[in-house]
């Protein structure tokens, strides 16, 4: 046995932390009340006694009129926003009719091929009032969604200045973190990118058009030091290009949100937490000089680790989100997803999902541990690990600006094989047991019992949205389609915002994956370099 | 199926039969010999282009699009992508391909990725039977495409018809370490990515090294593309043909075929050797007794070699 | 020069998940064997290609939910082009109820989420069918 303890992501453990472990800091300077810079202890100075933090559940399946009798349901009983997810087909930019999504349309997901599909969605579903959070991974298909989105608004009436909504856009989803048969060039999917937050800056006040998803960086392989900076170059990655097409800095900063994923390494990662605040806000202060205080305010959603779950004895995913939960408040997350025990290998059964909405319940009321502000302030371990999580943060965005920014490090591959050598890493430390997983390789089940593993399936789903695709090609104006068409080719050619052109093809009828194929010609397709 | 079964079907342009012999070469088995000497016949015809640069050039990408683009003028293209082999396990991880899937379905067009097993200069000891295969096969182009290290340089320049040297602006030093000799071999280069800054100061860089290289008949081309949007693959091929009629007109195309044979004659009898020589020392008493002695440390390694060598020689003749 | 066990390893269709079919296949390469890495990619195309690499085995990695689908179509595929030798395996989040039916199919096994690689290493050297590949 090792005497040697570390956190996951490789900071050094002693066997005791006392006053001299944080005696260089400053507690006004460098860690502050909440509320205050550097908002160490979080961007609120009420933090939960003012909002606790949203609960905040995925819903999306089947065909849009299906997903849409969900939605109202959710709406009846009281929820203020609706979070919705989108089929594969859907977030990778093809038709429910092409043979690429032969198998998935409507599974895990909503499917949308058209403006009528995102009518039906929201058929009665009063816009002006509801906050949307449209989880668009991928910038490519962000800037189709948001464009029917708006132009349903456009159709109903209602101005752009009621609308609000989040959605993910985040072009290291769609070029690093998920792999496809046809991706777009990292330059032309930080473009879309910026496009979407650009636009919704000058015509949204309400949305928020960006979440840098650490959340699923983190799930593909990247310790917590990684997953927080990568997100940060990307923050400073857009700021950069934002204002060289003449934003200022505050008008776009706070706009920007975060995603993190929050894992077992308990005091890690309410570090984490707490250290991003405090990078983010260096970054927007010092490097931007932002004058508004809110652009120096890093908000994040928190999902529990879909990766530490296990699929034998899949109960005891009930404690490990739990626990995860619980150091999402520490960390004084804005919003919270606790996964369901069978995340892991289905989509959440009935009772798994109304165990994990529990488990948020028990946190927020029983548990007390919401009624002070960050509580764990002061430790001299909780403060030593922060300041240590915020200096290797700072480095590894210094290291990826060496290199010549985020978008250099995912053009040459060097991102891809940084998560590439991290799980293969994480994988020879499971198989030689260094990693201990209990259940899996420590104290293994006897029987090693699965949980059943249940697949929502809707057979009919694919043939719907085939015969109202059928239908919409045959009636809709092909002139004004074809002219629409063109623009948006141009478009892409230059170097003006796309979203003018989407929004116009979008008007004209186009379907998502007719708009995403002139993305893939004008833009050329990429694949990663992975060995 | 024997090998000889699969020959007519590798004539009649049969994949599995061509993919199948070509695992009989790599692997080195019995049959590899009788297999080649039996296609060498057929050989000969395929205009042959090394393609090589840095890792992140876009290799892969231009070598999908010009072969999409061949593909289309009705040309049968053979690919054979090169990726080293781990020195410690002896297995590899073969990336090229994911880069190439639009060629899948195109008619006539076949791609191998080849691991280097081993082989010190980077380029698989059986690239040049495979390529050979390919010939055999019927392809009309036959593209070997491998990160362009070391002494690859040199085996690429002596497997293909014309040799092309792919770059990317802003690689800085890149461009200076092509002087040591890589400058020599390419007749292409290719500033990829050109869409990029610095891609017309790279070239300029280019032109200006190239001035400085002896003059020959074919002035080497420096040529722009970016491979992602498909353009600049017509332009190279244009000059790849240009190439190849030069070739052709000046005997180096028949010069370049003997001077295959001639490496395959020579890299064959020492192979043949060596095999031969390894076989018997593995079994041989002398080597033993050698190995005993330099085990106790009465005799120094570098005088038993030589002895077990002349000793060998001698019961040769 | 020994013959190399080699290997063809795909994502299936859209899924997007490519770590675990990375570190697989970078595993499986730690084993001694030549892995082809395909990325996401269609049954048609992963014939194609098995077929010109002479693939030994064939990995299809899915956690999108598009294997009942799309598995038994490979094989299926494999079948037809003269290749019914190919050792077809699956891996990924897969149900265990859809188990029987892929096997049925002549998926030769699926590996879950919590799989060892050495257990696919020993899979493979004990289950290899093709002739070429005993010598």
């Amino acid at each position: 046995m090792t005497d040697e303890y570390y956190t996951e992501s490789g900071i050094p453990v002693k066997l005791l932390y006392a006053p001299e472990d944080i005696a260089g800091y400053d507690y006004e300077k460098e860690i502050g009340f909440p509320g205050k810079p550097p908002f160490v202890r979080g961007v609120y100075p009420n933090m939960y006694r003012g909002r606790l933090f949203t609960v905040r559940q995925l819903a999306g399946f089947g065909a849009p009129e299906d997903c849409n009798e969900r939605i109202k349901f959710l709406l009846r009983h009281g929820a203020t926003g609706v979070n919705i997810v989108f089929d594969l087909p859907t977030v990778r930019g093809y038709d429910s009719d092409s043979p690429e999504a032969e198998g998935n349309v409507g599974a895990c997901g909503v499917a949308i091929d058209s403006l009528e599909d995102m009518e039906r969605l929201f058929q009665d579903v009063p816009i002006d009032q509801v906050s949307a959070s449209v989880v668009t991974h991928l910038p490519s298909t962000t800037v189709v969604l948001m464009a029917m989105y708006m132009v349903m608004a456009e159709n109903r009436g209602i101005s752009f200045d009621k609308l609000s909504g989040t959605n993910q856009n985040d072009f290291i989803m769609e070029t690093t973190v998920g792999s496809g048969p046809e991706i777009l060039p990292p330059q032309a999917s930080f473009r879309l990118q910026c496009d979407a937050i650009e636009f919704a800056t000058k015509n949204l006040p309400r949305w928020n058009p960006v979440s840098y998803n650490g959340y699923n960086l983190r799930e593909a392989g990247t310790n917590a030091v990684q997953e927080v900076a990568v997100a940060i170059a990307n923050a400073i990655a857009t700021a950069e290009e934002l204002i060289r097409r003449g934003l200022p800095v505050d008008s776009f900063a706070r706009r920007m949100s975060f995603f993190w994923d929050l894992c077992n390494d308990f005091f890690e990662e309410i570090a984490k937490c707490r250290a991003s605040r405090k990078v983010f806000h260096e970054v927007m202060k010092e490097r931007f000089h932002a004058q508004d205080e809110r652009s120096c305010h890093m908000r994040f959603h928190v999902q529990t680790a879909g990766i530490t779950l296990t699929a034998v004895e899949p109960f005891n995913n009930v404690a490990r989100s739990a626990i995860q939960g619980l150091a999402a408040i520490f960390g004084g997350a804005q919003s919270l997803h606790i996964d369901s025990y069978d995340e892991a290998y289905s989509a959440p059964t009935e009772q798994a999902a109304l165990i994990s909405l529990r488990t948020q319940q028990i946190l927020q009321v029983e548990t007390n541990v919401v009624n002070t502000v960050d509580p764990l302030a002061g430790s001299y371990f909780v403060e030593y690990l922060t300041m240590e999580m915020a200096r290797r943060i700072r480095d590894y965005v210094a290291e990826i600006e060496k290199r010549g920014g985020l978008v250099a490090c995912v053009e040459s591959g060097w991102l891809h094989r940084e998560i590439s050598n991290y799980a293969y890493q994480q994988q020879k430390a499971i198989e030689s047991g260094e990693r201990k997983i209990v259940g899996v390789n420590y104290l293994k089940a006897d029987h090693a019992h699965s949980g059943e593993i249940e697949v929502f399936r809707y057979p009919d789903t694919e043939e719907r949205q085939k015969a109202k695709l059928r239908a919409l090609r045959e009636r809709r104006d092909g002139k004004r389609l074809a002219e629409a068409m063109i623009s948006l080719r141009t478009g892409c050619k230059t170097n003006e915002n796309i979203m003018p052109h989407v929004m116009e093809a979008v008007r004209a009828n186009a379907t998502l994956g007719e708009i995403e194929k002139v993305f893939r010609e004008e833009f050329g397709l990429w694949q990663f370099p992975l060995a | 199926m024997s090998w000889t079964e699969l020959l007519p079907a590798l004539r009649a342009g049969d994949p599995l039969a061509l993919s199948r012999l070509i695992s009989r070469v790599e692997n080195q088995g019995s049959e590899k010999v009788q297999i080649m000497k039996t296609v060498f016949a057929w050989t000969g015809k395929a205009y042959i282009v090394g393609l090589t640069g840095p890792p992140g050039a876009g290799k892969s990408t231009i070598t999908n699009g010009l072969v999409e683009l061949l593909a289309e003028k009705g040309l049968k293209v053979g690919v054979v992508c090169v990726d080293p082999s781990s020195p410690f396990s002896g297995g590899a991880f073969l990336g090229d391909r994911i880069r190439m899937t639009s060629l899948d379905a195109k008619p006539g067009v076949f791609i191998r990725s080849l691991a280097s097993r081993g082989s010190l200069g980077g380029l698989s000891a059986a690239a040049k039977d495979v390529v050979q295969l390919l010939d055999a096969a019927g392809k009309d182009v036959v593209l070997i495409e491998t990160v362009g290290m070391g002494q690859v340089g040199d085996e690429i320049k002596k497997l293909a018809d014309t040799t092309v040297l792919v770059t990317v602006p802003g690689l800085g030093d890149g461009i200076q370490t092509f002087k040591a000799g890589i400058m020599e071999i390419a007749d292409i280069f290719i500033v990829n990515k050109a869409e990029r800054e610095g891609a017309d100061e790279t070239v300029r860089d280019l032109e200006m090294m190239l001035s400085e290289v002896e003059p020959k008949k074919w002035r080497p081309r420096v040529l722009k593309t970016c491979a992602l949007r498909k353009e600049g693959l017509e332009e190279l091929w244009e000059s790849l043909q240009e190439h190849r009629r030069l070739l052709e007109q000046s005997g180096q195309w028949m010069a370049q075929r003997r001077n295959r044979a001639n490496t395959i004659l020579l890299e064959n009898s020492k192979e043949h050797v060596l095999e031969k020589f390894q076989r018997e020392l593995e079994k041989d008493e002398l080597l033993l007794g050698m190995r005993r002695r330099v085990d106790e440390g009465s005799l120094d390694p570098y005088t038993a070699a030589l002895f077990i060598s002349e000793y060998f020689l001698a019961n040769r003749t | 020069m020994s013959r190399k066990i080699k290997v063809l390893m795909a994502k299936l269709g859209l899924d997007i998940h490519w770590r675990g079919a990375v570190a697989v296949s970078r595993m499986l390469r730690d084993a001694g064997m030549e892995v082809v890495y395909l990325g996401n990619q269609f049954p048609e195309e992963i014939i194609n290609a098995a077929i010109q690499e002479d693939a030994d085995v064939v990995g299809l990695s899915t956690l999108g939910g598009n294997h009942a689908v799309l598995g038994p179509k490979v094989v299926r595929l494999l079948r037809e082009k003269g290749m019914g030798d190919v050792l077809v395996l699956m891996g990924g989040v897969i149900p265990r109820d859809d188990m029987p039916a892929l096997k049925k199919a002549g998926i030769a096994e699926v590996f879950g989420p919590e799989t060892q690689i050495q257990e696919i290493v020993d899979f493979i050297h004990a289950n290899l069918k093709k002739a070429s590949a005993a010598s």
